[in-house]
């Protein structure tokens, strides 16, 4: 096991250990049970999932910057002085993996709401359509935990607007200059969102890896 | 290992903390950083264990190996000691046995089955140093790691920091009690006015440079002797040792 994923483990355990686990957990139950008060009718399910992984790139931002934030920051200094650079990595292994599972729990809900069972199709559209939404939470996330933004509450109102800044932007139509969650919904009630798929993949992640990669850029000078 | 010109502030509108700070340190060096409080020690010996970036400057040549003991170890973690040692062990990718032979050696096997936040201060710093430990570090930076440590581990932390300086590793340490001031071989860096300035042997002395005498004595007579000696003017610290080992 390396000692990127030995951090990562430790992060994660110590995330679930403390309280801070739970929040994002309830307020994705919370937006489960409104999104799925009533069944999926069959043919709605492409729609469904474009709804819930856009939705959800808030909830996921704030999983992934509570496990950040988790850690004291005298710690993350031990860290640090253990692995260098790759401390940062393994913070993102950890966070990416919490979100994996807030994920695995949506796209479990959404499954267990349709009229009609599943077609490959649509499992497929499901695990992809999350993949994008954790990316976006991740960078997100990571972008707004401490190490960058001190204040609490600047960090709050950064991760809400932001998230706000996405909508807005892809409401436009603009594809590029956001990651298009509204693109995501639109394309899928319409149903072009497959055709569509390399293009918006495309889209969805050029702005998380622009994230991330300022975020690893911005840490050099934010231990 | 080799600080370079290195300035540093924490804004671009911040004071500077330090400014064309030179440090040279070789192999088996034992330095300690002293200086008044706020002046930027914390500051230094996080860069030299790469902690922080110098804003101007180089660090170069620092071993590979560091392990870092904080002033203030961040007790307020939910894991009891001996999870925290097994991940931090396992980060280190050393063997669990490291955990046993550092607990017992900074007196800290009782608290293994302890969970941190009720750690007294004391104690959690033992987790601190004992984390920095785990890995046989060829630089390691103890920031104030005599404050609060009970009397036998603070005999026992200079033997260790010898035994790392002796198989060629750097030791860096921020110290205000003095406790290594007796150290054979110590190096002394002063932190004052943003630069760093190694003070004289002879500066912590008087006149006369120190030599270091050990006297092994039947316990029921050191009190008596080390009251002598000190009466005469030298400084004494003095150590149990199991039997056989004053005999060799």
């Amino acid at each position: 096991m390396t000692s990127v994923i030995a951090l990562a483990r430790f992060r994660v355990a110590g995330y679930v250990a403390s309280h801070r686990a739970l929040q994002p957990l309830l307020a994705l139950l919370a937006l489960l049970a409104v999104l799925y008060a009533t069944a999926v009718p069959t043919g709605q399910e492409i729609a469904a999932t474009a709804d819930s992984a856009a939705m959800l790139v808030p909830v996921l931002a704030w999983a992934a910057r509570g496990l950040l934030d988790t850690e004291p920051d005298e710690q993350r200094s031990v860290a640090l002085s253990a692995m260098g650079t790759r401390e940062l990595v393994s913070g993102l292994l950890a966070a990416f993996a919490s979100l994996l599972v807030l994920t695995a729990i949506a796209e479990a809900a959404l499954l267990g709401r349709l009229t009609t069972a599943p077609t490959t199709g649509v499992l497929l559209t499901g695990v992809w359509l999350h993949l994008l939404s954790a990316a976006a939470g991740l960078a997100l996330g990571a972008l707004t935990s401490r190490p960058i933004l001190r204040s609490p509450a600047v960090s709050t109102m950064a991760l809400i607007f932001g998230y706000l800044l996405m909508l807005m932007l892809s409401l436009t139509g603009a594809r590029w200059l956001t990651v298009p969650v509204m693109g995501w919904m639109r394309d899928a009630h319409h149903g072009v969102l497959l055709a569509n798929a390399p293009l918006l993949t495309a889209q969805s992640v050029l702005w998380p890896a622009i994230g991330l990669a300022a975020y690893t850029w911005l840490r050099r000078t934010r231990p | 290992m080799r600080i370079a010109s290195v300035s540093f502030r924490y804004g671009r509108r911040d004071p500077w903390v330090l400014s064309d700070a030179d440090l040279v340190l070789g192999p088996g060096d034992v330095a300690e950083v002293v200086g008044p409080n706020g002046t930027g020690k914390s500051t230094l010996l996080r860069l030299a264990a790469g902690l922080l970036r110098p804003v101007r400057g180089r660090v170069e040549g620092r071993p590979r190996v560091v392990g870092y003991a904080p002033e203030r170890f961040p007790a307020d973690q939910p894991f009891t000691v001996a999870a925290y040692l097994r991940h931090m062990a396992a980060v280190r990718r050393v063997t669990q046995d490291t955990i046993g032979h550092w607990s017992e050696r900074l007196g800290m096997d009782h608290l293994l089955g302890r969970r941190l936040p009720d750690l007294s201060k004391g104690s959690a710093h033992k987790v601190g140093l004992a984390q920095a430990l785990l890995a046989e570090p060829g630089l390691l930076v103890l920031d104030e790691p005599f404050a609060g440590l009970d009397a036998a581990t603070r005999a026992e932390l200079p033997r260790i920091i010898g035994e790392i300086g002796a198989r060629g590793g750097i030791v860096v340490v921020s110290d205000h009690q003095g406790d290594l001031r007796d150290f054979p071989g110590l190096r002394r860096f002063e932190v004052r006015d943003r630069a760093v300035r190694e003070l004289e042997p002879v500066e912590r002395a008087g006149e006369e440079p120190l030599t270091v005498l050990e006297v092994a004595v039947p316990a029921s007579r050191a009190a008596e002797l080390a009251g002598r000696l000190r009466a005469e003017g030298c400084t004494v610290r003095s150590t149990a040792r199991v039997a056989g080992e004053a005999a060799e």
